[in-house]
């Protein structure tokens, strides 16, 4: 090799001169990329190394100097708290409770939109509105003016049943926030159906009825399998947006009573800021952190699967 | 095996305005291929979707069989409906696709995978039968869209451009296997497209509609050799049939400096009309010499030369009147290029004679 390239100097500069012109361009044009990813490790990945740091540390804020170096003490604390288990069922309950909840009614609701009737336009203004909303206001709308024992609409409208009196909040914690959940992000679900029936080919469903399909059949048969894909993203998106939910609890029940309605944001929000014990919730943080890339991947893959075309027929 | 029977059948999408079919007329004698041509917007569509049920009728009637279907949903009719897109159901395999409309009229599993068997065999379907309609090409698609009609052994089928999405040399492959179908199964068929080959090609019997209306209904052969009006003269064939809107003479009309003579009977049905819309067929043009006397022949100066092998046509303008072009047809070997003058003399025993305002044909008959 080496006596090829001193027979020919010539061709040898130019194919080194060539390589570094490539480095260089190659350099010039990844360069204006360059802010963004260095603004993108500033603000999630170092802040998560300082989370790391400091989920090896026994650190409480309340007791000035009592940092010190613990190895993964605070990570065994975290597998033997009770409560913490307790909470990631109540996140897992609430945040797949909600979601599949929301899509359920929200394909109930995307079929009733893909009929004509008079008023259409107002009926599906009406529905989007709670997804409008902003989370703090609804979740204060679900607490006062719906759940409230005493002024609630809700008890109000259940009085004639024998119901009034009900203290939703503390007796049904959970299920009163999954209820302020599902109501915001039903309208979300519901647009999502509701772009996906009418992306159904009107032929199909023509020859469905010409084939001599019911109702029935043509949604079991053809419907749902054209809709698999968007509710499978509606799931997936749902689920990465309310597992982070915070507001909602926050100003419905503030957790409790004791844990009960409490997720995994709101509990670690507790007890870094309530508790001021850095080291055990940023512990906890890192194990979620860990947890939600392992599902998100998982669910990811599911939903480039399913829109890589598979069964889009031209 | 069945009758179907358009009774001034019309369907009016907005109250008022021009019906998009418009009385429509029509029997499909049983067993019978009958294609509805037309342009866009003609109606033909409409009309077979009425027919399926997929759009309503909103005057007059539908008969299959004698039955009245106006108010019969589409799965009651006993139809098979093949589409232009073809409407496969794309989350179902080949098989699934050709045994749905027998699973949904309740067949048992081992019968239905029998029929399948069948029909996929007589398509040459059976090594696709697990593949999603996503893994086939376009010509399979259509050949299982036709398989999904077949399992049904309809009463009749119904056809909307079924060939529309296939290209040149697959549509002609398919349109004779379709027509060697129909023959076998002796199914009534009515079938829709707008290219008049197909028409002409496929159909036992053929209805031409324009703006919603039926212009006439008749074996091809009759309405090349007799169109019911300009608009059918001028859609059936390739290339159209020269009209020309000439002046009456005393024996008959005058082209391009000479006089056209009319038979008697034509003349007669003419009456005192001034003006007559004159068809004259490409292949209905005698190429004469060039030096042939100016009193008996047409000149004219070649503008396009199409040579076919077979056959060439020519398009040309008249020499004496440039704004009046003409299509010929002259032999598979012609010397005449752009630029070149040619004499040309019509056929006058082959004349179609039509109506200038109302475009009727005008034949004594």
């Amino acid at each position: 090799m080496t006596a090829t390239l001193e027979e020919r100097p010539a061709p040898a500069a130019n194919v080194g001169g060539a390589a570094m012109i490539d480095r260089a361009e190659g350099w010039r044009r990844r360069a204006p990329l360059l802010p963004a990813l260095v603004f993108t490790i500033v603000v999630t990945q170092i802040p998560f190394i300082l989370t790391l740091f400091y989920s090896l540390q026994s650190w409480n804020l309340v007791r000035p100097g009592s940092q010190e170096f613990v190895w993964f003490s605070n990570y065994v604390d975290v597998f033997t708290d009770s409560q913490f288990r307790q909470v990631a069922l109540n996140t897992v309950v609430m945040t797949l409770g909600s979601v599949l909840i929301a899509v359920a009614l929200g394909l109930l609701l995307a079929l009733l939109l893909n009929r004509q009737f008079l008023g259409r336009g107002v009926v599906r203004t009406l529905l989007i509105t709670p997804f409008l909303i902003t989370p703090v206001a609804a979740a204060l709308l679900w607490r006062t003016v719906l759940l409230d024992p005493t002024l609630g609409l809700v008890n109000f409208v259940l009085s004639p049943f024998g119901a009034s009196g009900t203290e939703w909040i503390s007796q049904f914690p959970l299920a009163s926030v999954m209820a302020a959940l599902v109501w915001q992000w039903t309208p979300f679900m519901m647009l999502l159906l509701l772009a996906g029936l009418q992306s159904q080919p009107s032929d199909q469903l023509e020859a469905a009825r010409v084939d001599g399909a019911s109702a029935w059949s043509v949604f079991r048969e053809l419907t749902l399998p054209h809709l698999r894909r968007f509710i499978e993203l509606g799931v997936v998106l749902g689920t990465i947006y309310l597992v982070n939910t915070f507001d909602t609890v926050y100003m419905m029940t503030q957790g409790g009573p004791g844990v009960a309605s409490a997720n995994l944001p709101f509990y670690i929000y507790q007890r870094a800021f309530l508790g001021f014990d850095i080291g055990q919730s940023a512990a906890m943080g890192v194990v979620v952190v860990i947890i939600t890339l392992i599902a998100a991947s998982f669910a990811l893959r599911l939903l480039f699967r399913s829109f890589s075309g598979e069964e889009e027929l031209t | 095996m069945a009758e179907v029977v358009f009774d001034q059948a019309s369907r009016i999408y907005t109250p008022g305005a021009k019906p998009a079919v418009d009385r429509l007329d029509l029997t499909v004698a049983d067993g019978d291929l009958v294609v509805l041509v037309g342009p866009s917007g003609s109606g033909k569509s409409t009309a077979l979707r009425m027919l399926a049920g997929l759009e309503p009728i909103d005057a007059g009637s539908v008969r299959i069989n004698g039955r009245d279907v106006v108010d019969v949903p589409p799965k009651d009719r006993d139809i098979a409906m093949v589409f232009q897109n073809y409407a496969l159901y794309p989350s179902k395999t080949v098989a699934e696709n050709m045994a749905f409309p027998l699973k949904m009229r309740g067949m048992d599993k081992e019968e239905r995978a029998d029929r399948v068997r069948q029909a996929a065999e007589m398509l040459g379907l059976t090594e696709y039968l697990d593949r999603k309609p996503k893994a086939l090409s376009g010509g399979q698609r259509q050949r299982v869209a036709m398989g999904r009609a077949i399992v049904r052994e309809p009463q009749v089928f119904l056809m909307d451009e079924p060939l529309s999405n296939l290209d040149a040399k697959m549509r002609v492959q398919t349109r004779a296997q379709i027509a060697e179908m129909q023959n076998r199964l002796a199914v009534s068929t009515v079938y829709v497209t707008h290219d008049q080959v197909e028409a002409m090609t496929m159909g036992d019997k053929v209805a031409v509609l324009a703006d919603g209306r039926l212009q006439q209904y008749a074996t091809p052969p009759e309405l090349y050799d007799r169109p019911a009006n300009a608009f059918v003269a001028g859609f059936i064939g390739s290339p159209a049939m020269n009209l020309l809107e000439l002046p009456r003479s005393s024996t008959g009309v005058t082209l391009g400096g000479i006089e056209i003579p009319l038979p008697r009977d034509i003349s007669d049905a003419a009456g005192s009309r001034d003006r007559l819309t004159v068809g004259i067929r490409p292949e209905d043009w005698v190429l004469e010499s060039t030096d042939s006397d100016g009193g008996s022949v047409i000149k004219a100066v070649v503008d396009v030369v199409e040579e076919l092998g077979s056959e060439s046509y020519l398009y040309a303008h008249l020499a004496e009147d440039t704004s009046t072009s003409i299509v010929v047809r002259g032999p598979g070997r012609v010397k005449v290029r752009f630029g070149d003058p040619i004499a040309v003399r019509p056929n006058s025993d082959t004349l179609h004679v039509f109506d200038v305002e109302s475009g009727e044909r005008l034949d004594g008959q």
